[in-house]
């Protein structure tokens, strides 16, 4: 059986990562790494919990952060009123409270939006997460306004074991613990009755109803369930940013997250924390790079729609398949000979993109194309047909070499595949 | 004892100003097998759908063991003992046959929502979804998803699931539909296992199966029970083969 939590390549697995989660910041020390890896790990709880909705319960939900937000909200104000008076391990333990936070939201929002499900929950749910956006602007008092809530998360003057969660990576370590914890807990509640019943009613309500389970109470449940984790993720994020703005509750965060949750996979529990590394990275590594970071999100976002919608998780099942199948080495070779072209026509559209973008929102103003303007790295004259011509020639190029090769390695892999299904069947 | 299974008095179902149910009057015994016969939309599977509340009524009353159950949710109802299958396959798809089946018997066995018990270490609950799985006859496609099961093991996990928490009362929505005749064979020989010493009510076109399995049977046509009586007697009743005009009761396989 596989369905044991505790099973011993399970344990493996958990030790490992965790093992894992505390080299990294030996190995890269910079400040910016170690920021990197925070922001993943409160990600990953906070998509891990919408996941519980969205991919074990089958509730689309536009209003998640909301919970998060009220978690961050709860932390800061908590962290602020105890002040002096605290120590390191009231600190610690603040993330509990955000969840507590979370918990409650979900107990009173949940109530609203579970009687149903399907659209008229994703609905409601942007309804109230709007209300609550809303809400948070009108009332300076709790929210902070534009400004939010500032705190600072050392406090007293006591250690615990020598840790104050002042520096960056103390911080970074408070964090795997309580991501950890949250995982470990979020993945046990999957194997609960609970957690069945949760995909029962995802897969067919009207079944669930008719062998003894009212669908509206497991919808409930979940959503108080899962409100907790997300304000666990929030606490977290009070603690590491040491501000909270509106922004934390508002309809992008809930965006982000959904947008995480898919990428990374919502059939499979792990989907979302790999959908929380690559988003955050990309976020902070290409969002450092680029101001149009967005635009490449929204295309990477539309293309796994388009070609994986089961999610980064999806591919490293089916190629773990094949691996077992033996077949993965038939296809390591296309995979390599499509990486070229994709990365030519990659090439090609930043270019553009970047071209574009300098033309429009230059230091200049639009129109400015007649000094030399710095875009990637080179200095070109954005009014002359040179730069845009050899972008478009290079995305053209790629796109011809995309087709070309890209129906190869399409033709080889569902040849494969079929393979794979005739060896099962 | 004298109180029925289920007991019907004055049942209507209007759809805006269509009658459905123009009056239905039936008493189900206990222990007995029921069939429910009648010509195409003559509103057999709306009277299921009353019995278990997946519809409201319009008026009139429904007892389950002598209890009035109207106003009731379908997860009340299947909690008093009354448990159903559909006529178009409703099983959970993306789970294996053995999550199928545990999902149906989690509730009886008290699990309720319980988010603290782990689901491997509830050796009855997997103790009783096996028994059932070999009842029904797929223990080799125990890890298999259920939407990629063939038609006949998807109806044979349809009754599985109908069956698996136990109740007394089963109401089998044609559970032969769409069967060749091998398959409608050993579904008959699975539905007659399954439920020795329960109640069953089912609605069923196929002549073979309800005159080898039912102690007694009604006809319905057009929302009305024109006739209640042990399968002879309904062969040879006069307003039946009013009703069923120019079709044969005798044919093992009548589908008018």
């Amino acid at each position: 059986m596989n369905s044991a939590i505790f099973s011993r390549s399970r344990l493996a697995l958990w030790g490992g990562c965790l093992a894992l989660a505390f080299a990294l910041p030996l190995v890269l020390k910079s400040g910016f790494i170690i920021s990197l890896l925070c922001q993943i790990g409160i990600m990953a709880v906070f998509s891990l919990s919408y996941n519980m909705l969205l991919g074990q319960t089958g509730l689309l939900s536009f209003g998640h952060a909301v919970y998060y937000g009220l978690g961050a909200f709860a932390t800061m104000h908590l962290l602020n009123a105890i002040g002096k008076g605290g120590g390191p391990l009231t600190t610690a333990l603040l993330p509990f409270v955000g969840g507590l936070a979370g918990l409650a939201a979900g107990i009173v929002l949940g109530y609203v939006t579970t009687r149903k499900a399907g659209t008229t929950f994703a609905m409601i749910t942007l309804g109230i997460g709007e209300m609550v956006a809303a809400c948070s602007l009108m009332f300076p008092g709790i929210f902070g306004g534009e400004g939010g809530v500032s705190g600072n998360r050392v406090v007293g003057k006591e250690t615990l074991l020598g840790f104050t969660w002042g520096p960056q990576v103390e911080m970074y370590g408070l964090i795997v613990l309580w991501a950890f914890a949250c995982t470990i807990a979020m993945f046990a509640l999957t194997q609960t009755p609970l957690g069945r019943m949760a995909n029962a009613v995802r897969d067919n309500p009207e079944r669930a109803e008719f062998v003894g389970y009212d669908t509206e109470r497991v919808r409930f449940l979940m959503v108080i369930l899962s409100g907790f984790f997300a304000g666990v993720a929030g606490g977290l994020s009070a603690l590491n940013y040491e501000i909270v703005t509106a922004e934390t509750l508002n309809a992008h965060t809930s965006g982000v997250v959904l947008l995480i949750a898919f990428v990374g996979g919502i059939g499979f529990f792990y989907g979302p924390i790999i959908g929380a590394i690559l988003v955050t990275v990309m976020q902070i590594v290409i969002g450092g790079m680029t101001h149009a970071w967005l635009l490449y999100f929204g295309l990477f976002f539309l293309f796994m729609v388009l070609v994986a919608p089961g999610g980064i998780a999806s591919l490293i099942v089916v190629q773990r398949a094949l691996w077992q199948a033996g077949l993965l080495g038939r296809m390591l070779p296309h995979y390599a000979a499509t990486a070229l072209p994709v990365l030519i026509l990659l090439a090609g559209l930043v270019g553009l993109i970047e071209l574009g973008y300098a033309l429009l929102t230059g230091d200049a103003g639009v129109g400015a194309g007649d000094t030399a303007t710095k875009v990637l790295g080179m200095q070109l004259q954005l009014g002359t047909p040179g730069p845009w011509l050899t972008a478009l020639a290079v995305t053209g190029i790629g796109i011809v070499l995309t087709r070309w090769i890209g129906g190869r390695l399409r033709s080889e892999w569902n040849a494969t595949l079929a393979t794979l299904h005739g060896d099962k069947a | 004892m004298n109180v029925p299974a289920i007991r019907l008095q004055g049942l209507k179902k209007n759809f805006g100003a269509s009658e459905i149910i123009r009056g239905v009057d039936l008493d189900i015994h206990r222990g007995e097998r029921h069939a429910i016969i009648g010509p195409n939309g003559a509103g057999k599977s709306t009277l299921f759908h009353l019995i278990s509340a997946r519809l409201p009524i319009t008026s009139g009353t429904i007892e389950l063991k002598g209890e009035d159950v109207v106003g009731l949710k379908p997860f009340e109802i299947n909690r008093k003992g009354l448990s159903r299958s559909f006529q178009i396959t409703n099983i959970f798809h993306n789970l294996s046959v053995f999550e199928n089946l545990r999902c149906a018997v989690l509730w009886s066995l008290g699990y309720r929502y319980s988010f603290w018990r782990r689901l491997a270490g509830l050796k009855d609950a997997r103790l009783r979804a096996e028994a059932v799985m070999e009842d029904i006859g797929l223990t080799k496609r125990r890890d298999t998803p259920a939407g990629i099961l063939s038609y006949a093991e998807q109806r044979a996990l349809e009754i599985g699931i109908t069956i698996a928490s136990g109740a007394d009362v089963i109401l089998l929505d044609e559970p032969t539909a769409g069967m060749s005749n091998t398959e409608t064979e050993e579904a008959v020989a699975l539905i007659r296992r399954v439920t020795e010493g329960k109640t069953l009510v089912m609605v069923e076109h196929d002549m073979g199966v309800v005159f080898g399995l039912a102690d007694r049977i009604s006809v319905l046509v057009y929302g009305q029970i024109i006739a209640t009586d042990a399968p002879a007697a309904i062969r040879c009743n006069a307003a039946v083969q009013e009703a069923y005009l120019g079709t044969s009761l005798h044919s093992g396989n009548d589908h008018e």
